[in-house]
């Protein structure tokens, strides 16, 4: 028996396909693109073929992201804040609190201590700190977006952008390179700007966060420039699991898995 | 406009005549609020354009025309033509960051569809926003405003002085509009107001149940609206109406979101324009919106023999009024009473009192067990309507507390 759980997001379509054990058989991460429908099919025929079987194989299906709704084969559909809530659960024990950056917009998911949701917050409909928003900085910076994560090395902190909204800050990021301020320092301002604004809605669900057992999830998270500002803002360690954009797919997986087995109980 | 509210008025008199039994209580108020609409617009009554809690039994009883100017920016959301009004007070200068239902008003009598008043009356609570709206319309029309300064808390000086003001507010309009305060006229919408109040305490009192009578939309709008049916058998009926219905559904079993598993609060006021927010929580979550933080009734009946003091401690009485603390109390008292298990705070934007309370409402709640999901909505402007990030934190929102439940 299969469970599979596709993640439509904004910037990439993410599958993860588990056994009846929970165990992780195959993944797969595609861009979206403009056409969702082809890639909710890229993915699910990725997995499948890396599975070696086939659609009938499968239980249950949940999809999750913005685009839960386009998956027409789902079973059901679930918000990303419950499906990344669960996959991260499944990553590690004891988590209060997880970070979601997707790729146009962000997330704090506090836990119970039976690691069920006890609230969450979202950032309102600005696109700022976002993946887009990295994705904008990167190209204004002539850098690809996987290398900006590394960028921030040996940089002194030494710059702070006063504007996060995406059109504000490019034009300040070319303002910092006109004035001939290092790009490290230029990519550590925009990782403490992102982390400002996260650590802000964190906040809303827990003041006190240097005593919370944190994570990341979402494609930012795979940014270790950005985990590393957002560690220091909160003042406690954040743990980043190993494929951190399937976070939300690999909860849907799991819920299509319980759902499933509820229905037949 | 005034064609517009006939046609509804027809449209909905045409289903009853022809199916009595669609005269539902909805229905009913719709009718008469559309009926009050055509009122304002007809010209053969003079109009006073107000602040929401100005006392609407007295220009009633005087025969004036009276609406709160937030109903307009309403209305014109709901027909979705609101945007072209928008628009027109932003080129007249009025910035995008202000709260659309005034911004849409100003915008509606620059381009001259708001109707000619002969007073206007302002009023300190809710906000200051209305007040400047208030000034505006003064300026376009050329006509003088009477300012009800409504006093933060009610101790007995408080509650003289603004009985005294509304005195002074009768002569106003009495000598602005030629027509007298007639006493048996008052004694009579007295009256009229104090049975509305209990009919619609009973009403209130009847949504309480679990499940409830009744689904998101019946009561949508309603209590701040109702107040201007203050003083007038209008008011009566449709309140007569709310509660006859929900009896016979109480006694029948009626659920009004079948399968009710969720209940909820919502505060402040409803998004206006179309939109699918409450069909989506009762059909996918069965989740009903038992309760609304103006539908409630915070004052006690009016002395006859005394009125302007009962009035003013009504306006008083309006949790908008004074310190946010007030305001949180009557929240968590509401969600007691109704067995809340979550609220919705929309956050209409541009509202600067409801962003400044924003953070301590839902904190409050949270002491009771009430978890609180704060949008991010234009509740009048469409074009700022992003459905599919509202779904996403409603559905979240809804997941959290069927969660919690089981």
């Amino acid at each position: 028996m299969y469970y599979l759980g596709i993640d439509i997001g904004s910037l990439s379509c993410d599958a993860v396909l588990i056994d009846h054990s929970e165990r992780i058989i195959a993944s797969s991460v595609v861009p979206t693109g403009a056409r969702n429908r082809e890639a909710i099919e890229r993915v699910t025929e990725d997995v499948l073929r890396s599975a070696g079987i086939s659609h009938e194989d499968i239980t249950s299906i949940v999809s999750t992201g913005y685009g839960r709704n386009r998956v027409e084969k789902r079973d059901s559909a679930v918000t990303e804040i419950t499906c990344h809530g669960r996959g991260v659960m499944a990553q590690k024990d004891g988590i209060d609190l997880l970070i979601d950056i997707g790729g146009q917009d962000s997330k704090a998911i506090l836990f119970d201590e039976n690691g069920a949701i006890k609230d969450f917050a979202m950032n309102d409909k600005c696109a700022a700190g976002t993946g887009r928003f990295l994705e904008a900085m990167a190209r204004v910076l002539q850098v690809d977006i996987n290398e900006i994560s590394r960028l921030d090395a040996g940089a002194k902190g030494s710059v702070t952008l006063s504007s996060m909204c995406t059109v504000f800050a490019e034009s300040e990021v070319v303002s910092l390179i006109a004035e001939g301020i290092e790009v490290n320092e230029i990519v550590r301002g925009l990782n403490k700007a992102i982390a400002s604004r996260t650590v802000s809605m964190v906040k809303r669900l827990a003041r006190n966060t240097s005593e919370l057992s944190a994570a990341m999830s979402g494609g930012v998270a795979r940014n270790s420039g950005v985990v590393r500002a957002i560690s220091e803002a909160m003042g406690c360690g954040i743990f980043v699991p190993p494929e951190p954009d399937t976070i939300g797919a690999l909860g849907a997986a799991l819920i299509a898995k319980e759902k499933s087995k509820k229905m037949s109980a | 406009m005034q064609q517009y509210f006939e046609n509804i008025i027809n449209g909905i008199e045409k289903t009853i005549r022809e199916d009595p039994a669609a005269a539902s209580p909805r229905k009913k108020f719709a009718l008469e609020i559309s009926k009050l609409g055509r009122d304002l617009y007809a010209g053969r009554r003079p109009v006073a354009w107000c602040g929401i809690v100005a006392p609407f039994e007295i220009l009633n009883a005087m025969d004036i025309t009276s609406c709160f100017v937030e109903f307009i920016g309403a209305m014109l959301s709901s027909t979705g033509a609101v945007a072209t009004f928008l628009e027109g007070a932003e080129q007249s200068g009025f910035g995008t960051d202000g709260c659309s239902y005034h911004r849409s008003v100003l915008g509606a009598a620059e381009k001259g569809i708001m109707p000619k008043p002969e007073v206007l009356i302002g009023t300190t609570c809710p906000c200051t926003g209305g007040i400047a709206v208030i000034e505006n319309l003064a300026k376009i029309f050329n006509k003088e405003t009477f300012i009800l300064h409504i006093p933060q808390d009610e101790s007995s000086e408080n509650v003289r002085f603004l009985a005294g003001l509304i005195k002074d507010m009768v002569e106003f309009v009495e000598l602005r509009t030629g027509i007298k305060l007639n006493r048996n006229r008052f004694l009579e919408a007295i009256e009229n107001s104090n049975r509305m109040r209990n009919i619609l305490g009973e009403v209130y009192e009847m949504a309480r149940k679990v499940p409830s009578p009744f689904n998101g939309k019946e009561l949508n709008n309603f209590g701040i609206v109702m107040s201007l049916f203050l003083g007038t058998k209008r008011g009566i009926e449709i309140a007569e109406t709310y509660r006859r219905e929900f009896s016979r559904r109480i006694e029948s079993g009626h659920c009004g979101v079948p399968g009710e598993k969720i209940r909820l609060m919502w505060i402040q006021n409803r998004v206006q324009f179309k939109n699918s927010i409450v069909q989506m929580l009762e059909k996918e979550y069965n989740a009903a919106i038992v309760i609304d933080e103006l539908n409630s009734i915070t004052w006690q009946p009016i002395d006859p023999d005394d009125p302007y003091t009962g009035i003013a401690r009504r306006s008083l009485s309006i949790p908008f009024n004074g310190p946010v603390t007030r305001r949180i109390d009557h929240l968590k008292k509401l969600c007691e009473l109704y067995k809340v298990d979550g609220a919705i705070n929309p956050n209409n934007w541009g509202c600067r009192q409801g962003a400044g309370s924003r953070g301590l409402i839902e904190e409050g709640l949270k002491e009771i067990g009430v978890p609180v999901l704060n949008l991010e909505v234009d509740c009048i402007d469409s074009r700022n309507f992003a459905e599919g990030q509202i779904r996403t934190r409603l559905e979240a929102f809804m997941e959290m507390l069927e969660n919690k439940r089981s």
